[in-house]
């Protein structure tokens, strides 16, 4: 099948400069209106940001011939935006977001250009995973949360100054192992002259056992450890994978029904879920109690209205922790409608690219799959957050991929951009 | 005073600048849905026929029956191929037509009774073009491309 869609690495220019331009104009606003240490919390991250962007587009111009331009130039965008939030939102935080954003890109372009690596991904699935499900394990007995307080989830790994959550990193191996487990049974799978019989077949403990262990172990781990979020989001990249790579129509469904059971379950079972669903059903009564995060959130959406309030002119620090997971909401307050579209639009090209991808690639399952699932977790992930800050599902505290604050979920997020772009040169051979 | 006039400036620039990312995205959005459509497209477009020929010994069932020629066309058994051959000589999976750049392939796809092109067994893929015979089992199949 030919490619109609030629690659153009040039086009794209155009776009980082009016990202710079807009990073630009929003920092100097930002440094106009606040005096204080200027340099450090505004224009240091900025020109961190762009030494970033300069080497990641010229690495990747002349290592990579064919990769998809949009791939790199959208997760760059959000990033410095994120940047920018983050200092005009909690400027103490701002120089440690930017040191992981250059460790991001650096981690990114590894992933990018070596070769092999999906390879390792595939041949030492199991030693990965079992290293990821450990250091998940030790969460349970050494587990820390950044800010200190007793009661707060303890889901950090505290190493030399550094808290890394291991989750982010079960992630992209978790999606990496079913992915080379699914396209090694995509035959038997995908073999429709079986019949009914051959269906029962691919879903028979010796070939869907293993996958079903590993996603089972994970899950119980996530759940004991009360992160909730990103068991929901293994949940659901798991299902659709799994219909992605069997065609079966009725796992979606079986799927749709299993997720409301659980939440139903665990409405009963955990009190953090019946608070989030209680106050997504109706926050007003609490909105000084349980519900103040939500409905200040909600505000701030309100008064953000088209243009926005402007930066440093809105007052989005009314919502507690808003740099990490209601980061949407300052955007929404202080860039608008127009922000909150581009934010949008700019997740959905990221996650049709890389499913369209997944399509093009469907004679190489590995690729395909590995394509899809990560393609699935970005989207999910963004879609569940922004979605609970806008109060259209419960709450789920997942972070706003590139945007929110937090140095492993940056990393892992760029992890998952640097397999795409791999994947994304094995387009045209 | 002044920097009330700057920072509006400044606002204006941010504004223009997203609006700008925005319709960049929703461009490339655009050109990706039309480009998959095109391609869904050329995938349905009908490029010829498959004329399904007498049998040898006289009798077959798909006697005179037409088949389109689609840009990837399967032969086999199976009731999954584009074409399917009701003929115990023929496999599940029997052959493979496809265009690439211009030209129209005929494959064996590991068949047990192999696929003929005009008479003679092909080991790998061959070019085919307008009269030629397929044998794919006991049936013969004319191409006829439509220009």
């Amino acid at each position: 099948m030919q490619q109609e869609q030629a690659k153009q690495p040039q086009s794209l220019k155009w776009f980082y400069v009016i990202s710079s331009v807009f990073l630009f104009t929003n920092t100097l606003s930002l440094s106009l209106q606040d005096n204080e240490g200027v340099f450090i919390r505004y224009w240091l991250p900025l020109l961190a940001w762009l030494g970033c962007v300069i080497v990641a587009y010229h690495f990747m111009q002349r290592r990579l011939a064919n990769y998809d331009p949009l791939l790199l130039a959208i997760p760059m965008l959000l990033t410095g935006w994120g940047l920018i939030a983050i200092a005009r939102l909690e400027p103490s935080f701002v120089l440690r977001q930017t040191l992981w954003m250059i460790l991001a890109t650096v981690a990114m372009l590894f992933f990018a250009t070596t070769p092999y690596v999906l390879q390792w991904l595939r041949r030492y699935r199991y030693i990965l995973l079992v290293g990821g499900l450990g250091l998940l394990l030790s969460t349970i007995l050494l587990g820390q949360n950044p800010s200190q307080q007793p009661g707060t989830p303890q889901l950090w790994l505290h190493l030399g100054g550094i808290y890394f959550q291991p989750s982010e990193a079960l992630k992209i191996i978790l999606v990496g192992f079913l992915a080379s487990y699914l396209s090694e049974q995509a035959t038997i799978l995908r073999h429709e002259h079986l019949g009914k019989r051959g269906q029962l077949l691919a879903l028979s403990p010796r070939i869907a056992g293993p996958v079903l262990l590993m996603w089972g172990i994970s899950i119980v781990i996530l759940i004991w450890q009360r992160d909730l979020g990103t068991a929901t989001l293994f949940f659901i990249v798991f299902l659709i994978l799994l219909y992605v790579a069997s065609g079966m129509g009725w796992i979606v469904l079986g799927g749709a029904v299993l997720v409301v059971l659980a939440g139903i379950i665990a409405y009963f079972a955990f009190d953090v879920v019946q608070t989030r669903v209680d106050i997504w059903l109706n926050p007003w009564p609490e909105a000084d109690g349980r519900a103040y995060q939500i409905v200040q959130s909600l505000m701030a959406f309100a008064s953000g209205s088209i243009f926005g309030q402007g930066i440093y002119q809105g007052a989005p620090t009314y919502i507690p922790v808003i740099h990490s997971d209601f980061i949407f909401a300052a955007i929404a307050e202080e860039w608008g409608l127009l922000g909150v579209l581009v934010t949008l639009s700019a997740f959905a090209l990221l996650t049709i690219r890389s499913l369209r991808m997944a399509i093009l690639l469907q004679k190489r399952p590995f690729y395909s799959l590995l394509a899809t699932g990560l393609s699935l977790l970005l989207g999910i992930q963004s879609l569940l957050i922004m979605g609970g800050v806008l109060k259209i599902v419960p709450l789920t505290g997942v972070t706003l991929p590139f945007l929110s604050y937090g140095g492993s979920s940056l990393l892992a997020s760029f992890i998952m951009i640097g397999l795409l772009l791999h994947i994304s040169t094995k387009l045209d051979t | 005073m002044e920097t009330e006039v700057v920072l509006f400036t400044l606002r204006v620039v941010t504004g223009i600048a997203l609006f700008t990312l925005f319709c960049g995205l929703i461009y490339f959005l655009w050109r990706d849905y039309q480009s998959a459509a095109i391609q869904v497209e050329a995938q349905r477009r009908i490029y010829g026929t498959l004329v399904a020929l007498t049998n040898e010994d006289g009798s077959s069932r798909q006697e005179e029956q037409r088949y389109p020629l689609l840009m990837r066309t399967t032969i086999g058994r199976a009731p999954t191929n584009t074409v399917q051959v009701l003929d115990t000589f023929a496999s599940a999976e029997h052959a493979l037509i496809y265009l690439q750049q211009g030209q129209w392939w005929l494959e064996d796809r590991h068949s047990k009774n192999g696929t003929r092109l005009n008479g003679d067994d092909i080991t790998e893929p061959v070019v085919i073009t307008h009269g030629d015979i397929i044998t794919v089992g006991n049936i013969n199949f004319r191409l006829e491309l439509n220009y």
